[in-house]
């Protein structure tokens, strides 16, 4: 179990690149919150762009020096594609096999799903080929009334998704024990957070990660809501005892405190040394920045698959740090360890075209996850020794 | 702080760097008269030092009176007959032609191309010139082998300085010599230190932001208004503030068109740059094989001609 843990971790702590092809930009659901503002049902990927963008990235092993790669797959609904995705799949391990690319063996496969299809055939066939090198996040939002708020099929009478997401739940957890599941929190979830989070621990997902978007959806009093509901939430796992075997990300243990000028300044977010790629075949710092993600900026492109990519277009996210595009507020701020930001966000909402000005939309909510987490490593704390103050 | 308040008298006023003043332009708009006016009134008032950058042609009496009667600096083109403070001289067939005047600064505007073709010339009237700054305008442009040659050239340059310098002369060569006499960075510094008037009366980073139609940043009436001011200076340029080719102009309207962002520089302009700096340290020490030369100049041997190569190796 560490060990799985062990090479999670180094999956996710940077050394493993990470590439996705954004397949299609449609998907059965309409969900309300979807960032997705350009969805649609016509830009799909063809099989010539992808095999020209493997093609690129493989020839160029000299400025893909990552130790391991993360193949990731995201829509609208990557599944939808999944012949497309098959055939990829297949494409790279010969490639990488063929070519004797450092890559071979130290590779994922990773998708977001939104888990309706999770279990036909070819989605099935798929993973049973692949099972050793794959990573699959199902998102549900929590109990049925508050997944089925906004996790919606299209057309007008919005039908709910809970019913056919959940019945694929045991599939996934029995082919992938140890999966986690993400949620993203906006306005209108917060008085639904406690309950979610204890009914996807429920369902038997023990790791849940879960944030608040970054965008500027917040309402007067947001966070005193989300402080209610977090202490709610620390009560419900610590007098349950359901910390022994679960965690939930808002918890986590290192956050709320300053950091450093110097050797804290490093940039939080991956843009730049990630690389996606959509159906046209533009190469892009990270999905945030294709058009389909912005509301207000130009799409910003550092490529494409007959030209490759423009280097100069990504020094702007290598040497981009934690100060140079902070306020002076949040470089003094007393708990700024963990409160994040995404750089494409920034970009969509800074006042010209820049990743240089860090948007703090989620500031109060930092300040109120901060205050709950102190109090759920406090009361840890006391009842680890079995002390009851509360 | 704002120091300098740059005035293009006209839509065709020279273009004395990088860009090209004559993209872009749909007719020849001089600046009106009351806007002149104005903008001297703002650059009295703000304590702005004035640079007035002049068209190909003559201007019409009111604003010659308006200029001679007022400080300030004068761009000109060499192809005027215009006393300006700094000529500008479009390539090298233009060098050839001018009769060189003391006291005055030149700009030669040179695409690679022709630089590395006609160099020589350059070489041949270094003595008649006082300051010469060399911009080329198409730094984009420059592959791994036009690295190479800048290098070579630039190492011929030093040796033909050095030989002027030794006989007791002086010289200014921007991309050799001012190197040598700054120890911390001068750059452009548009949109910091300096702002732009455009004909239209509105305020522009450099005339560069002007002709690629980019948005104004502010108008006489109003002021400035630069979004985002502080991504202009050197603090918040995280390549550039640990640097030390002082020399380089840093051009943030290049930023801008190659990396997307005023404050991140390209590999090319980082590396022509780091030529010049190493070359002006080949001079320094070239020198010091026959004279004691400026003892307190100090270029240290570095390792790297990019130094966003220091950023990715961390
Ligand atoms: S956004 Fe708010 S909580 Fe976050 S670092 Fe800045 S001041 Fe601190
Ligand atoms: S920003 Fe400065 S160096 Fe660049 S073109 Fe404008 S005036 Fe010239
Ligand atoms: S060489 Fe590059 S890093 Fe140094 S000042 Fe010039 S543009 Fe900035």
């Amino acid at each position: 179990m560490d060990l799985i843990k062990k090479s999670l971790e180094e999956w996710q702590g940077g050394i493993a690149k990470s590439i996705t092809f954004i397949v299609t930009k449609d998907c059965q659901l309409a969900c309300k919150y979807c960032y997705l503002v350009g969805k649609n049902a016509k830009e799909r990927m063809s099989w010539d762009v992808a095999k020209k963008a493997i093609d690129y990235i493989l020839s160029h092993e000299d400025e893909f020096k990552e130790e391991s790669v993360v193949w990731d797959f995201i829509g609208g609904e990557p599944f939808l594609e999944i012949d497309l995705i098959d055939k990829i799949c297949d494409y790279l391990k010969m490639e990488m096999f063929r070519l004797n690319h450092h890559w071979f063996n130290s590779y994922r496969f990773s998708f977001s799903t939104n888990g309706l299809n999770y279990h036909c055939e070819e989605v099935q066939n798929f993973i049973k080929k692949n099972i050793n090198h794959l990573s699959i996040g199902i998102t549900i939002d929590g109990t049925k009334q508050k997944h089925d708020l906004n996790r919606v099929y299209k057309g007008n009478d919005e039908r709910g998704s809970y019913d056919d997401v959940v019945r694929n739940i045991p599939l996934w957890l029995e082919q992938f024990p140890n999966s986690s599941t993400k949620v993203t929190i906006s306005s209108d979830d917060i008085p639904y957070i406690k309950e979610s989070v204890v009914h996807l621990m429920d369902l038997g997902i023990h790791e849940v990660n879960i944030n608040c978007v970054f965008e500027d959806v917040w309402k007067e009093n947001d966070d005193k809501l989300f402080e209610q509901q977090l202490l709610e939430l620390a009560d419900h796992i610590i007098d349950n005892d359901l910390y022994k075997e679960n965690t939930c990300s808002f918890f986590t243990e290192f956050i709320g405190k300053p950091l450093d000028k110097e050797t804290d300044n490093q940039n939080w977010c991956g843009a730049g040394k990630m690389l996606s790629i959509d159906a046209a075949g533009n190469f892009y710092p990270c999905t945030r920045f294709a058009q389909y993600s912005l509301r207000d900026k130009d799409a910003w492109i550092i490529g494409n698959i007959h030209t490759g990519i423009n280097k100069n277009l990504l020094r702007p996210f290598l040497t981009l740090d934690r100060c140079t595009q902070s306020t002076q507020e949040c470089i003094d701020c007393e708990i700024a360890s963990g409160c994040a930001w995404c750089q494409g966000e920034n970009y969509d909402a800074a006042d010209t075209s820049t990743v240089y000005q860090r948007s703090t939309a989620i500031c109060k909510m930092h300040k109120a996850r901060v205050r709950a987490n102190n109090y759920y490593w406090n009361k840890l704390y006391n009842k680890l020794s079995n002390l009851n103050a509360l | 702080m704002m120091k300098y308040l740059v005035i293009l008298l006209s839509d065709q006023s020279t273009s004395f760097c990088y860009y090209n003043s004559s993209d872009n332009i749909e007719e020849n708009k001089l600046m009106p008269l009351e806007t002149l006016r104005n903008a001297i009134k703002y650059a009295f008032m703000e304590d702005l030092f004035i640079q007035f950058v002049l068209p190909p042609f003559s201007l019409p009496k009111e604003y010659e009176d308006i200029i001679t009667s007022t400080k300030a600096s004068i761009i000109a083109p060499s192809s005027t007959s215009y006393k300006a403070d700094v000529m500008v001289v479009d390539g090298f067939l233009e060098l050839n032609n001018i009769e060189i005047l003391k006291d005055v600064s030149y700009v030669l505007r040179t695409s690679k191309k022709d630089f590395f073709e006609h160099y020589e010339e350059i070489t041949r009237r270094i003595v008649e010139l006082s300051r010469l700054n060399i911009v080329l305008t198409d730094i984009e442009d420059f592959k791994e082998d036009d690295f190479i040659l800048y290098k070579q050239i630039l190492d011929e340059f030093a040796c033909c300085v050095k030989d002027i310098t030794l006989s007791g002369e002086t010289i200014q060569l921007n991309i050799l010599t001012d190197r040598l006499v700054e120890n911390e960075m001068n750059n452009c510094n548009a949109g910091c230190k300096t702002i732009t008037l455009a004909p239209d009366g509105q305020f522009y980073i450099c005339p560069a932001f002007y002709y690629a139609k980019e948005q104004p940043v502010g108008n006489l009436e109003n002021g400035l208004m630069i979004k985002n001011s502080h991504l202009y200076k050197l603090e918040y340029a995280p390549l550039c503030r640990e640097c030390d080719a002082y020399q380089c102009k840093r051009c943030v309207y290049l930023n801008k068109r190659l990396t997307r962002e005023v404050n991140t520089p390209s590999k090319e302009q980082c590396v022509v740059s780091h030529i010049e700096r190493n070359a002006s340290s080949f001079l320094l020490l070239s020198i010091r094989e026959h004279i004691i030369f400026m003892p307190k100049t100090e270029i240290k041997e570095i390792s790297y001609l990019d130094p966003f190569d220091n950023i990715k190796n961390k």
